[in-house]
């Protein structure tokens, strides 16, 4: 029973945003918890006359880069305070979990001035670089946790079989750190694919490089709203975030709880 | 970084070589440098876009940064007036603070309540049905902000919300309610999307905080005599401790700062003043008003509280670990 009502707590949301994404008709006449009139016609809609296709691609090739950026930083960077004690070390563990703090509304305004100063103000750019600042503090802290877990015997094995820093690095510590990469890239892809208020604010200006979060603009008109093509076009954006949760489940759960808890 | 270049050869700074005795590898130079190198990356992007621009909103609050500033690029220094302003504003203190305050404080309650109760009743089912319900909240959870807010909106839609049509279906009203134009509903709705997205975060981190819970301790437990209430309280909350606070704090952090499930929503974005919280004033006030300085003022008190907060969770991670 608590089970059942849970469920529907949970899933009543995205069962009412899939049901009015294929009604023909929702946001006309009555509700009805299953659509009146299948239809493909909303999607048809957002991605032909509604310029989702644009988006979808934008938010892909951002995401992406952000994904592929903070990896690589994220990763360098949390080997070197989890195997190197140095001076400062605590000093800069201690400031990226600041930063990780800061309200993204403290850091936009300033960024809106520093993003319009390189001229990349309405650019995919501008904004990506944005987004890999943003995740990189999570990435660190977290996956700092995966390398300290690998046992230090491992790479030293490594080193007395006569492999170079940059071959243990690359047979032992990255296939182990592995889990963790996924979770920190699942991260970071969220944040990109998701973030509303950077993308809002720096790509205000140029319809064209909108990606899918502020896109979504496109269906509120000034006295009705298209809810059929906006819950479309909703599931189109949440699509891939779930494809991706559900892969990444268990890793994730696991990664969570190492990140967070043991450090 | 110059200065770890010139550091004496045989400083304490080597390699972390944790084995025992393990004492084998000099440290040269290269070594010693390695790990700047490998953080240099990451803390130059940290400095230009995270660290810079921390420093930056500090600066223009204190500077009347309007149009005219942002495009001629001088500085107008006013002082504290951004803050004596702020301050002395009734909407803060009947508005905006209430609205943040009190609202992080119930979706963090509720978010951290409901997420632990689920992650309860998980533990106590079977594989096929934990998997179920797993599923399923990871789809809540993968829903992003955005669009779960617009489903919310759509579901409490004036004129033809399926909550308002339900109302009327069981004769509960006469004519459809604009839910968002009231405060307390419109932060009711808010509150209704914040935990929905935010539970499963603490449900997930809360059962796999449980299923390590020892098995034998809880058997002991109940041998003594102990009820599930307070096998619950006495054996499970201390284990769970550090991932309580854990989840605590990360909810208390983002439920203070909550932003596009208050944007979105009709009136979220300025025009409704009553559902402002800190940071939609702040945002409303830069972009909507040109106010920048004012709006920094205000994120930087927002940035103030979460670092508060931040302290707490850093002061009680290095009780618990050695960083």
């Amino acid at each position: 029973m608590l089970v059942v009502l849970l469920l529907a707590f949970t899933l009543f949301p995205v069962l009412w945003m899939l049901s009015s994404a294929f009604d023909a008709k929702a946001g006309i006449g009555a509700a009805s918890i299953l659509p009146r009139e299948w239809s493909l016609e909303n999607f048809r809609y957002v991605l032909t006359e509604g310029g989702f296709d644009v988006f979808l691609r934008n938010s892909a090739i951002v995401a992406l880069v952000t994904v592929l950026a903070s990896a690589v930083l994220a990763l360098l960077a949390s080997v070197a305070v989890a195997r190197f004690r140095f001076k400062l070390r605590t000093a800069l563990l201690l400031m990226v979990l600041v930063v990780q703090m800061v309200p993204l509304e403290a850091l936009v305004i300033p960024l809106f001035v520093q993003v319009r100063d390189l001229g990349l103000l309405n650019t995919l750019l501008g904004l990506m670089v944005v987004y890999v600042a943003l995740s990189l503090p999570f990435g660190i802290w977290m996956l700092r946790g995966f390398v300290a877990a690998v046992p230090v015997e491992l790479e030293e094995a490594a080193y007395i079989d006569g492999a170079s820093w940059g071959r243990m690095f690359r047979s032992v510590l990255l296939p182990l750190v592995m889990p963790g990469l996924v979770a920190t890239s699942v991260f970071s892809f969220i944040t990109a694919w998701n973030e509303f208020i950077f993308a809002m604010t720096l790509l205000g200006g140029a319809t064209e490089n909108y990606t899918v979060a502020i896109g979504l603009k496109q269906f509120f008109g000034e006295h009705s709203n298209e809810w059929g093509a906006i819950m479309a076009a909703s599931t189109i954006i949440t699509l891939p975030v779930m494809v991706f949760f559900v892969i990444v489940q268990r890793r994730l759960s696991s990664g969570l709880v190492a990140g967070a808890v043991k450090g | 970084m110059t200065s770890t270049i010139q550091a004496p050869p045989v400083a304490p700074g080597a390699p972390a070589s944790r084995a025992a005795g393990g004492a084998g590898r000099r440290p040269s130079r290269i070594t010693r440098l390695r790990p700047w190198l490998l953080f240099a990356p990451a803390l130059i992007v940290l400095a230009v876009l995270l660290l810079w621009p921390l420093v930056r909103v500090v600066l223009f609050s204190l500077q009347d940064y309007g149009l005219r500033e942002i495009v001629s690029g001088e500085p107008n220094w006013i002082g504290l007036d951004n803050y004596a302003e702020i301050l002395a504003d009734p909407s803060l203190w009947g508005v905006v603070l209430p609205n943040t305050v009190v609202f992080a404080v119930l979706s963090v309650a509720g978010t951290v309540a409901f997420g632990t109760a689920v992650a309860v009743l998980m533990a106590s089912l079977g594989p096929f049905w934990r998997t179920i319900v797993g599923s399923a909240i990871m789809v809540a959870w993968a829903m992003p902000a955005v669009t779960g807010t617009y489903v919310w909106v759509w579901i409490f839609d004036a004129d033809r919300g399926v909550f308002n049509q339900a109302l009327q279906a069981l004769g509960l009203q006469d004519d459809p309610v604009n839910w968002f134009t009231n405060r307390y509903s419109f932060f009711a709705i808010v509150l209704l999307n914040v935990i929905h997205h935010g539970f499963p975060f603490v449900a997930v981190t809360v059962l796999a905080g449980l299923l390590g819970v020892s098995k034998e301790m809880l058997e002991a437990a109940e041998m003594d005599g102990a009820g599930p209430f307070r096998r619950f309280f006495q054996v499970i909350v201390p284990n769970l401790r550090q991932v309580f606070t854990v989840v605590i704090i990360l909810s208390t952090i983002w439920d203070f700062k909550v932003f596009a499930q208050v944007y979105l929503m009709p009136g979220g974005s300025g025009s409704n003043r009553e559902v402002l919280n800190l940071g939609v004033w702040s945002y409303v006030e830069s972009f909507g008003q040109n106010r920048y300085g004012f709006g920094s003022a205000i994120a930087v008190l927002l940035t103030l509280v979460l670092l508060a907060i931040t302290v707490v969770y850093v002061r009680t991670m290095l009780k618990e670990e050695e960083l």
